[in-house]
């Protein structure tokens, strides 16, 4: 992609306990467009990341663009272009859904009534003038939805926007997602626990671990240049997987060995074959899920730093 | 047509729906000249990325099953790519032996292959039914 990013990481880091760092060094991009999901486990910078784009939060090192403005030295002009949802994230409970609705449209000069209108139907919530504290979980999400796009965003922030909704209310969350990119071609950062979600969003993942990126992929690349081979464990060691080339890390599970490896299956297979002699490694491409356990997943042994 | 897509197939997305495609050509249940739905309608009956679709598409045409016309669609090819007749025989008595082997070592028969592969071509010809999860 050649056009410059419209939100872009440089060699971000943050820490909120000295010497315990969130994010170490992070740099990545998310261009006109382009849907990029967060991925990584509870803890690893997610929410810090979103807040930072947000202005939220400074940068301790580093530096973030949107648009390419620092957020936190341009805060209305970059808020006025961005949308953000965030999973654990309040409305005010004591106002009403419309007050709620009438109080964003005078904040944002780009207001769509039409484009609210129909989000309301959508969500069956015309004439609901519910407190935002009376309504479910799924209801509160889906006002603050529409109170993050009704703006028209070029960039929307969705930080764990699925947590704690049942599965009828995810689907929903992702099918309007899933029209706004159809007609306004809006930008999307979204981080998400829930990995079939983030299949259906396609586009690109970006693995965080430990506060830094362990892996950056289009998602069909991820899932067709990537691998897991299973063989038992007495068939070879640790230290004969680490020398090959494209290993990521392995694990013992039940006395097999679980390789995540950098290739298609037929040639992690030939390569087991042929440098360790291996023949009877079952080599798979995985769904995202799956990868994802096995690269971050509760380990018995670690991959070398 | 009805597509199924899962998420946690060991296929990505995009290759299910080709995979579909061509199974429905195969079995009859698309014909030249079929419309296809387009990018955005297939993209949210399915609640998947547009772009999906698209790349599942532009495979497809790619290898010349699809064909797509600016403004006014995309529609099932009216010619089938044509490759040698004798490297498809070829390929197929290959694959034919590699089932066969498969079979006759987990003891079925004959007759039991050939049940399997008349199961499958109904299936073909009826379109997905839910059937049991592949190993992935």
């Amino acid at each position: 992609m050649t056009n410059p990013a419209i939100l872009q990481f440089r060699d971000v880091h943050r820490a909120f306990v000295r010497g315990q760092p969130v994010l170490a060094g992070v740099t990545f991009g998310v261009h006109e467009a382009e849907v990029v999901s967060l991925v990584g486990r509870n803890g690893t910078g997610k929410t810090t990341l979103m807040q930072i784009a947000m202005g939220m939060l400074f940068p301790q090192a580093g530096s973030v663009r949107v648009f390419g403005l620092s957020p936190t030295d341009h805060p209305v002009d970059v808020k006025r272009r961005i949308g953000y949802v965030a999973g654990g994230q309040a409305l005010p409970g004591q106002f009403r859904i419309d007050e709620m609705l009438a109080f964003h449209r005078t904040l944002f000069p780009t207001w769509d009534p039409s484009l609210e209108k129909e989000l309301l139907k959508r969500f069956g919530l015309v004439g609901n003038t519910t407190k935002i504290g009376k309504l479910s979980m799924g209801q509160a999400r889906q006002v603050a939805l529409l109170c993050a796009v009704c703006h028209r965003p070029e960039l929307l922030l969705l930080d764990e926007p699925a947590a704690g909704l049942d599965a009828a209310a995810r689907r929903e969350f992702l099918e309007t997602s899933i029209q706004l990119l159809n007609r306004e071609g809006t930008s999307i950062l979204v981080s998400s626990h829930h990995l079939n979600d983030v299949e259906r969003l396609g586009g690109r993942v970006v693995l965080l671990d430990n506060g830094t990126i362990r892996l950056d992929e289009e998602l069909d690349d991820l899932r067709e240049g990537y691998c897991v081979a299973i063989m038992p464990e007495y068939s070879t060691t640790e230290a004969a997987l680490c020398q090959l080339p494209g290993f990521m890390r392995t694990r013992v599970v039940y006395g097999d060995w679980r390789a995540v490896f950098r290739g298609a299956p037929a040639e992690v297979e030939a390569l087991l074959a042929s440098s360790l002699g291996i023949t009877d490694a079952r080599c798979a491409s995985v769904p995202l899920e799956e990868f994802f356990v096995e690269l971050v997943g509760g380990a018995r042994a670690e991959s070398p730093a | 047509m009805q597509f199924l897509v899962n998420p946690s197939d060991g296929l990505p997305i995009y290759r299910q729906i080709m995979r579909q495609v061509m199974d429905a050509i195969a079995g009859g249940r698309l014909r030249s000249g079929d419309r296809m739905l387009s990018h955005r309608e297939l993209s949210e009956q399915l609640v998947i990325a547009p772009l999906t679709v698209k790349k599942a598409y532009d495979e497809l045409e790619a290898l010349g099953y699809i064909e797509s016309y600016r403004g006014r669609g995309t529609f099932v090819a009216a010619h089938f790519p044509k490759t040698k007749q004798a490297a498809v025989n070829a390929q197929l008595h290959e694959s034919a032996q590699a089932l066969l082997t498969q079979a006759y070592l987990t003891g079925l028969r004959l007759p039991d292959v050939l049940r399997i592969v008349r199961e499958a071509d109904q299936s073909l010809t009826n379109g997905p039914t839910p059937r049991r999860k592949e190993n992935t």
